[in-house]
């Protein structure tokens, strides 16, 4: 229980729309007492029915009651809905569902009008249920999103801010167990943070001076200070969450046509309904009231010509799998993405940092020249050099000479000259020597000129243009050490997987050199590879693709974003992509797990024919239960069985799609 | 800036808007089986809501009994002296009630500030703390505060029991206008009995009904159409209960 001076929270009562049950007015206990209250309304509903039921045999006013009640309680918010929507001069399904219910009231009917309202009640909530169900992953974001921070000051001492009002470049003091409020940089302090509710990756990363941590981490061991880089509104957190949002909002070209084409229905199924009450007793020769009355058979068909099942065939089914895709770490934009996936006949890949995982690995040193030819001691100097930095490519010699035990070497008067390389001394046989590490055009101003020569010419020979190298200098004698990418585990499974079951043509997109490129290919099993792409190079051809068959794009960095925003699906990996890239994607893996993409791909082909089928379902109900129904064979009662059967049954199937 | 801020505060100064939005609170948190408007305004809109429920359900009750609509008149002459004593007698001692609790309250805090100084220094600090204030800001809010013992006992009774000073009216403009209330009421509906015998009092509670919620929803800014459907549903409700359980009672019990 909280307590009465601890500030209160007001954003899960914002991002649940001014839900009753998260009213910052109510106690905790009675909060409990207003969730599910549609469904908990539904049920009572249900139990007056059979009660009035039961006694319409006996006991005619109790039986009267009961059913005064199922209207109460059923009835009245659809009345209330049906006068707004007659305001605003809209006629939808609601308005024919309520409608005919107290029409039914009229004609003597009663109990038929109230199990419609109660059956229409029922699968209100359904359908309720799953938007709730498809909000929760929104709900566990917003909980995650803190609303204060410390800010450091520049005399050390630290006060709270609200978070949309720190700007980029101020410093926050982030305790143990507390939330990372705003994307930034580690300025201060070393400690684990644990991603698990931002990505699903449960295991801590160790975060030091220099490191990114992204909002929504959560710092797990001791104090650390951060620069602030991206304000609230651009954090990587605010855009998961506007993501979400605009998944709930989105909706597919189908389900757009529904909405419109439910309206204008609705209104013909009402006119028809009175242009059947009028004529038919002229053309059947029945009279106008009764069962067997013309008013009775144009409600019947009213009921049965109603587009419940209809409407809700599209929503619950995209929101089922929406939510789905959620629980297993995957982001939409709404059910127009499952659409546009379920087209593409192209899946095109970025290179680096998404078919690999951008971590560097040593694949071999050469030799260019000098006296010194043993390439296992200028990795030894290498490796001694670079222990002294933090730098993908340090980790990467660092590591490597770890690995293959290399020992380390005493460097003295080291010093590092960011951005082109480090250097020092080394002593070798009673010798000062000098070493050094870093860009080639650096390692050839510290040659004399004969050598500057040489090194340019051995360089063109090695075709090193787009390779990661670290050049690295020991007196006269020169090292090239090359280093590659490392790919991700399990593509070439789902390289292979995507072609077999999906029948998706894998392509390669990538700005490296061809031959890098390839290499890669091949070992994943990609045929068709893009090399040497710049950027705009690769927005053309991504344009192309897109056009000519509809082209899935997988890429992770900003360099990526505009390829991304103009596939027909840019698919973005979240917990490495940036920010850019995650707002121009269509689909977010949060966890980064590629092999994700086959299941999504096969969901979004499940959704469309889960989807067809429940058009199916609806449509066949009406067709068949219509033209009885004004023939006087089937009684309003089974209308409104068949009605709401269908619309339950279409809402089952939907729920299917909730499956992992 | 200054047009922004002259909207903001509706042409008064920043307390007096202060205590307006108080008042506002005080009116969304009142009990929904009381009184929705604070006031003389609210009371005349609750008495003849409950008058005219408590003459509808009568009439029921005495239709399905098959007492003459004249015999129903002379009861509700009857009765119409003692509700209007009762409803103007009940809203006037709850309004002194009210008061005479308010003002032990103001008693109470006055010698808790006497006599628990130190307490009510930490229980100002925790209240402003809960506001976001922390450090020297905090110590130099408290001292100010604690400086003036007329200032400490306002802010003691706004802050910590949420109550406002000078938005109560007198327990007799409440009595007074629950008894206009009442006589309305009575007025609308044995006319109506008079001038349409058969369904003139359904007409005329279910005006009576609507013109009380469309005042209501106005002063509340709530939703009209919703108030009006669920006030009309449970006064529906409540007058088909009466309705089938007496025909129920009648035909079981009574044997009418």
């Amino acid at each position: 229980m909280k307590n009465n001076f601890e500030p209160y929270t007001f954003d899960e009562f914002f991002a649940s729309g001014l839900q009753e049950s998260t009213s910052p007015f109510l106690t905790e206990e009675s909060k409990t007492w207003s969730k599910n209250l549609g469904l908990k309304s539904a049920m009572a509903s249900v139990i007056f029915l059979a009660i009035a039921f039961i006694f319409s045999f006996s006991i005619q006013p109790l039986s009267f009651l009961f059913l005064t009640f199922v209207y109460f309680l059923a009835g009245i918010p659809a009345l209330i809905k049906t006068f707004k929507d007659f305001r605003s001069f809209e006629i939808n399904i609601d308005v024919l569902m309520t409608l005919a219910a107290f029409m039914a009231v009229l004609i003597g009917n009663a109990l038929e009008g109230a199990l419609l309202l109660v059956l229409f009640e029922l699968s209100g909530a359904m359908e309720e249920s799953v938007t709730f169900k498809a909000r929760g992953a929104l709900h566990k974001l917003n909980e995650l999103a803190p609303t204060m921070a410390w800010v450091v000051d520049n005399d050390g001492s630290a006060y709270q801010r609200s978070v949309k009002e720190i700007p980029v470049g101020a410093k926050l003091l982030i305790k143990a167990n507390e939330i990372v409020p705003l994307d930034g940089f580690v300025v201060e302090g070393i400690s684990s943070v644990n991603l698990v509710h931002l990505t699903g990756e449960s295991a801590p990363v160790t975060k030091k001076p220099q490191d990114e941590v992204p909002a929504g981490a959560k710092n797990l061991e001791s104090a650390i200070t951060i620069q602030v880089t991206r304000i609230s509104a651009d954090s990587t957190l605010n855009k998961i969450i506007q993501l979400i949002t605009h998944a709930q909002e989105a909706k597919p070209k189908l389900q757009r046509w529904l909405d419109k084409f439910g309206k204008a229905y609705a209104s013909t199924v009402i006119v028809l309904t009175i242009i059947f009450t009028v004529v038919l007793p002229w053309i059947l020769s029945i009279g106008f009231w009764g069962d067997e009355g013309s008013l009775y058979r144009a409600l019947a068909f009213m009921i049965a010509a109603s587009p419940c099942a209809l409407i809700i065939a599209t929503p619950t089914a995209y929101l089922s799998s929406i939510s789905s895709c959620a629980k297993n770490g995957i982001l939409l934009k709404g059910g127009v993405t499952l659409d546009a996936l379920a087209s593409c006949k192209t899946i095109a890949f970025d290179k680096t940092g998404t078919l690999t995982t951008g971590e560097l690995s040593i694949s071999d040193t050469s030799h260019l020249f000098g006296d010194i030819q043993d390439t296992n001691f200028a990795l030894s100097v290498a490796a001694s050099l670079e222990r002294h930095v933090i730098h993908p490519i340090s980790a990467a010699i660092t590591g490597y000479a770890q690995q293959k035990q290399l020992k380390q070497i005493e460097i003295l008067d080291f010093e590092s000259k960011a951005g082109f390389g480090l250097t020092g001394n080394i002593i070798l046989n009673n010798q000062k020597l000098p070493v050094a590490i870093g860009l080639s055009s650096f390692i050839r101003s510290m040659l004399p000129d004969d050598l500057k020569t040489l090194l340019d010419s051995k360089m063109k020979e090695l075709n090193l243009e787009n390779q990661v190298i670290a050049t690295c200098l020991i007196d006269r004698s020169v090292y090239v050490i090359r280093m590659k990418d490392t790919i991700r585990s399990k593509t070439k499974e789902l390289i292979s997987l995507i072609g077999k079951e999906r029948q998706l043509t894998p392509v390669m997109l990538t700005g490296d050199h061809k031959l890098s490129a390839q290499s890669v290919a091949k070992m994943i099993g990609i045929n068709q590879v893009f090399a040497d792409l710049r950027p705009e190079d690769k927005l053309n051809l991504v344009a192309s693709l897109s056009e000519k068959e509809g082209l899935a794009m997988v890429g992770d960095g900003i360099n990526d974003a505009p390829a991304l925003a103009r596939a027909t699906i840019g698919i973005s990996l979240g917990k490495i992509g940036s920010a850019t890239a995650v707002d121009a994607s269509d689909v977010v893996l949060l966890n980064d797990d590629l092999f994700l993409i086959n299941w999504l791909i096969g969901k979004s082909h499940k959704t469309l024919k889960i989807v067809k089928q429940n058009l199916f379902l609806a449509l066949s109900v009406i067709v068949l239960a219509t033209t009885p129904a004004l023939l006087g064979y089937i009684p309003l009662w089974l209308a409104v069985i068949l009605h709401e059967g269908g619309t339950v049954i279409v809402g089952i199937n939907s729920l299917r799609l909730l499956k992992k | 800036m200054s047009d922004n801020f002259a909207d903001h505060f509706k042409g008064k100064d920043a307390l007096g808007h202060v205590i307006d939005a108080r008042v506002k609170g005080r009116l969304a948190a009142s009990e929904s089986h009381g009184l929705e408007i604070p006031g003389h305004v609210g009371e005349l809109l609750y008495s003849i809501k409950e008058t005219t429920a408590i003459l509808l359900l009568l009439w029921i009750s005495m239709q399905t009994m098959k007492i003459p609509t004249s015999q129903i008149l002379h009861i509700y002459i009857f009765l119409f002296f003692g509700w209007i004593v009762w409803s103007a007698g009940r809203s006037a001692f709850l309004g002194w009630l009210r008061l005479q609790r308010l003002n032990r309250l103001i008693t109470e805090e006055k010698w808790e500030i006497e006599h628990h100084r130190d307490q009510e220094k930490q229980e100002l600090e925790a209240l402003y703390k809960a506001k976001g204030f922390s450090g020297k800001l905090l110590q130099d809010v408290v001292e100010v505060l604690m400086a003036d013992d007329n200032r400490l006992l306002q802010v003691m009774l706004e802050e910590e029991m949420g109550l406002t000073l000078s938005a109560f009216e007198h327990p007799l403009k409440h009595a007074l206008f629950s008894l206009v209330g009442v006589v309305v009421t009575f007025l609308a509906i044995c006319g109506s009995i008079i001038l349409l015998p058969t369904y003139g009092i359904y007409i005329a509670g279910a005006l009576m009904v609507t013109v009380t919620i469309i005042m209501s929803s106005r002063k509340e800014k709530t939703e009209l159409m919703s108030s009006l459907v669920w006030l009309i549903g449970i006064f529906g409700i409540s007058i088909a209960s009466v309705y089938f359980i007496s025909q129920i009672l009648n035909i079981f019990i009574f044997k009418l």
